[in-house]
Parts: structure tokens; sequence; C-alpha cells
């Protein structure tokens, strides 16, 4: 579905990501774990396209996004939910859950989305009236997830939904990813820093560092790799 | 001092300043979305102004119609004005220099739109001739000049369309969305270049009406810009950088604060009451009346 060869980026002059190439396939929940600063951010936002890609490409349903703009990425079925969460806080939780599904294909849908997003979070139905940046930083990670669920996408990609947030709010914000995923079979791709967890819930992982990956595996090969346990699972 | 007569200055600084708050709403408008000071509002309102005299002396057109009918072109000539200047100075790239940018680019639009039209229309002062310019309604001993009771009638109109506008419809919402965090808005498949041309359009097409009412009984001539773009970028500040609401409220402020300076002051003096409220304001409310975040429509 996603498919990314040679990815090169960088930040006037130094480079955050360096020869990336990785594959999501379509129903496939991959997941990418590495250290601050590894250039995980900057990977969903090269695939969104808010960051320009130096070289390389990024292939999408057999389209070059290449040239695309952002918006039109957007539209072609691609939610970001990115990192820090980034909820419209001088808009309602309601209108942002309503932009969320502004993508022309997304419209005719968006009824039935909101009854789905509402029935998983059901704290939003509470505070539909509220304005997003009142909300506690849990509440605002629910709602940037169900705006991008709100969306209809092919393609959710989601940048730390754990950060910042106490750990029965990541639980349960873990356990509501793994339910969508289930429930409908929605191509994932997921940055985190929490690595057990999402070495857990993912089918595929890659571990990205100073901007190379630098191990890909499945599941059980790289929850079971020497390297990641030193590094990440404290064995 | 009379009670009617301090009803009748209030009453007189209302009816202005909803011609202010709608010139305001323009300019907050711009900035909210596009973070562009436009130093050129007031020039394309004296442009407003004179394309409604056209329609007036040309096709007989009522000011207040015609004030109207400014909207359509004036939305057209801020998309293209965004498309062919402001957007290559906007989207990217480093802050401090596109600010420099922009600044610059605003206010040469701004000397170059003052001294076309002078050179085109000359700097004689013209004026549209209604009947109702020189009538007025008698509410008990308090006197509404005609002309500005419409015109104030009408900005209330256009204001409640933008607010309805914003807060109704999803366009509307997607610009809300660009001026809050353009990132996240084009991660929801929002073009925010677009939404830019739309803001920026939609502020000269609001400016350039709140113009053409003016002229229902303000003198129209080619440097008319510099009497009122001060007051335009007070209400705005007055109201919290960027808040339409608080724009609007802001101007109103200001159309009571100057007709009230004038039971003290001479006339020629009537803008002092408002850089004294303005002082005032930003010492004790450096956020604005309306004290919300900055960055919001
Ligand atoms: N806008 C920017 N300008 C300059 N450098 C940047 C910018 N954004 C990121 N970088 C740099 O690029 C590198 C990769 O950053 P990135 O945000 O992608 O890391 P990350 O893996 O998401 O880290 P974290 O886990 O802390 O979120 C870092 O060295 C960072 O300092
Ligand atoms: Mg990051």
């Amino acid at each position: 579905m996603l498919t990314i060869a040679s990815l090169g980026v960088s930040y006037e002059g130094l480079r955050a990501l360096v020869d990336v190439s990785l594959e999501v396939g379509a129903g496939e929940f991959v997941t990418i774990v590495g250290p601050n600063g590894a250039g995980k951010t900057t990977l969903l936002k090269a695939i969104s396209g808010t960051v320009p890609s130096e070289t390389g490409r990024i292939t999408y349903l057999a389209q070059d996004l290449g040239a695309r703009r952002p918006s039109e990425r957007a539209a072609l079925g691609i939610a970001h939910v990115p990192e820090g969460r980034r909820v419209f806080p001088s808009l309602t939780v309601m209108e942002n859950l309503e932009l969320g599904s502004y993508r022309r294909a997304a419209r005719a849908g968006r009824k039935g989305a909101l009854d789905e997003v509402l029935a998983l979070f059901p704290i939003l139905r509470e505070r539909h009236r509220q304005l997003a940046g009142s909300l506690s930083g849990g509440e605002q990670q629910m709602l940037a997830l169900g705006r991008g669920l709100m969306a209809q996408p092919d393609l959710l990609l989601l940048d730390e939904p754990s950060q910042g947030l106490g750990p029965r709010i990541v639980e349960q914000i873990f356990e509501t990813i793994d339910r969508i995923r289930r429930e409908r079979r929605l191509t994932i791709l997921l940055v985190e820093q929490r690595v057990v967890e999402a070495l857990e819930l993912c089918d595929r992982g890659y571990v990205l560092e100073t901007g190379r990956v630098v191990l890909a595996g499945r599941r059980e090969a790289l929850l079971a790799d020497a390297r990641v346990q030193r590094a990440y699972l404290g064995a | 001092m009379a009670l009617a007569e301090l009803v009748q200055y209030v009453a007189t600084g209302l009816l202005v300043g909803g011609v202010y708050a709608l010139m305001s709403i323009g300019l907050a408008l711009i900035f909210g979305v596009m973070r562009v000071v436009n130093f050129a509002q007031g020039d394309f309102m004296m442009l407003g102004m004179y394309l409604t005299y056209f329609y007036a002396i040309s096709g007989s057109v009522d000011p207040l119609l015609g004030a109207l009918l400014t909207i359509p072109p004036f939305f057209v000539l801020g998309w293209i004005v965004h498309r062919g200047l402001l957007a290559r100075v906007t989207g990217g790239g480093d802050p401090q220099r596109q600010m420099d940018a922009q600044l610059i680019l605003t206010l040469g639009l701004s000397l170059v739109i003052t001294n076309a039209t002078t050179m085109i229309l000359t700097p004689t002062p013209l004026g549209i001739r209604t009947g109702y310019a020189t009538q007025a309604f008698a509410l008990g001993p308090v006197l509404l000049n005609q002309a500005r009771s419409y015109a104030f009638a009408m900005a209330l109109v256009l204001a409640a369309a933008v607010y309805v506008f914003l807060t109704r419809t999803d366009l509307g919402k997607a610009l809300r969305a660009s001026a809050d965090d353009p990132e996240a808005a084009s991660y929801q498949g929002i073009d925010v270049r677009a939404m830019h041309g739309l803001a920026f359009g939609i502020g000269i097409a609001l400016v350039a009406a709140a113009g053409g009412l003016l002229a229902t009984y303000y003198p129209i001539e080619p440097t008319v810009a510099g009497n009122f773009i001060v007051l335009m970028f007070v209400a705005v500040v007055l109201g919290g950088l960027g808040s339409i609401p608080g724009a609007f409220v802001g101007g109103l402020v200001i159309g009571l604060v100057q007709s009230l300076t004038l039971l003290v002051l001479p006339f020629q003096l009537q803008n002092t009451g408002v850089f004294i409220v303005f002082l005032l304001v930003l010492y004790f409310r450096p956020q604005g009346l309306f004290g919300r975040r900055a960055r919001t429509v």
C-alpha cells in the first residue's frame, strides 16, 4: 500500500533521514520504534508532505506522492495523527471531529463515522461543545485519534499517541488502536517510544536510529532480538 | 450636560462604530489566518468607495446597494493579489525574513494604490448625493442620521453573515482551523494556501463594502485610507489580535470613544480619546478585550 524507497530528508544541511526504505502492506500494522531524535516524526511528515523529501520515492496505492501537496495526500486517504496531538484549540470538539472528514471522499460518511467515534470515545460526546484547547491531555489525544478516524482513512499514521499521558490513559489508547484495527482491518503505521507496547501490537516493525533503519522484522523476531532486548526492553 | 445629549453622542458613536467594525473584521480575518499585517487594507477601502461612487454616477446605483456590489469584484481582486504577490512571501521559509517581506509588500502596495489613484482620479474629493444623507430618524430628542443608520444596519448584516459562514460551514471551519494550526489543517485535507487566498479575498471584500457604506456620508479622496487604517489597527488589537468577534466589538468601541471624545475635545482631536483607551487597554489587558489566545479567528 505504501512503499518508501531510499528516502533522504535534511533540515538545513543536517541529515535527519538517510536512505530509509520501508513498506506497509494493505491491512498491516507496522510500527517504527527508536530513540529521541531518530527521525520518526520526520518520516511521517515526509509521508504526509509537510517536510520535503530530498531523495528517494514515496509511493502510495501505486501513485508517486512526490509532487503532491499535503492536503492532496490527505485527500487520498492518508490520515495523520500528529505528534503532540495538534487539535484545533479554538474550535469545539465537534468542529474538530467534523474537520476530520473534510476530505471530499469522507463527507458522505461523516454521520456514520461520527457515531462510531463517539461510541469509541464517549467522553467526546460529553464534551462536544467545549473548546478543544480546554480538554485534558488524554482527552485531546482521544480527540486527535477521533479526528483521524473521521477521515475514514485507508492508511492511518500515528505519531506517539502515548506521549505525555498517564499509564491508565495510555493503556486505553493502545486498546482502542488495537480494537479499531481488528474491527476495520485498517492499515496503520505507528511511531512509538513505548517499545514493548508498540511491538506487541504490531505485525512488523522497524528500528530507526539516527536517521537510518538499523533493524526490521516481524513482531516475534524483533521482540526476541538481542539488540532490541538490550536497548529497549531492559533485558 | 443633558442626558439626551449624552445619548445622542453614544448613538452617533455606535452608528459609525458599526462601519469601523466591518472594516476591522476584514483586517482581523487576514491577520488571523495568514499572520499578515495588511497595511494596504485602508487603500482597498478607498477603492471600494470609488467603485461605489462609479456605480452611483454611471448606473445610478444607490450606494447601499453599490457597497454590496463591491463584494464580488474585490473578492476576486483579493484572491489575485494573494496569488500573484502575497503567496510568494507566505508559507515556508525563514519567518523573520517573511515578516519583513510581507511588511514591505503591503506597505508598497498601499503607496502604489494611493498614488495611482491620485494620478488617475485626481485628489479632488468626491461625494455621493443621496436623499437620506441629510435626513434623520427622530427617537424622541435623539436624531439618528439616516445614511449612518442604514450603513450601520448593513454593516451588522454583513458581519453576521461572516459569522455564520465561519461557524456553520465546512469552509468557514476550515479557515478557522488554518488559523489555529496550518500544519494540522493540512493533515485534514485542507489546502492552506487556498484558505489564505479565501481569507484575503473575504478580508478585502469586507473592507471595500465598508468603504461603500462609508461613502454614503464621508467624502471620497485618494488619501482617505490614512484616516481609517489606524482606527482599524487599534480595533483589531483591542479585540485581541486576529479574533473576529473581538475586532467587531473593537470597532464599535472605537466609534463610541471617538464620538464621546467630542464632548470634551474639539473635532480635530477626536482620535485622542481612541489612543488613550488603546493605551489603557494595552496596559491593563494586553491580550485585548476578548482576551483569548492570540491565534484564533
Ligand atoms: N524543524 C526542524 N528543523 C531542524 N531540525 C529538525 C527539525 N525537526 C526535527 N529536526 C531534527 O531532526 C532530527 C529528527 O527529529 P524527529 O523529530 O524526526 O525525531 P523523532 O524520532 O520524532 O524524536 P522524538 O522521539 O523525540 O519525537 C532531530 O535531530 C531533530 O533535532
Ligand atoms: Mg517525534
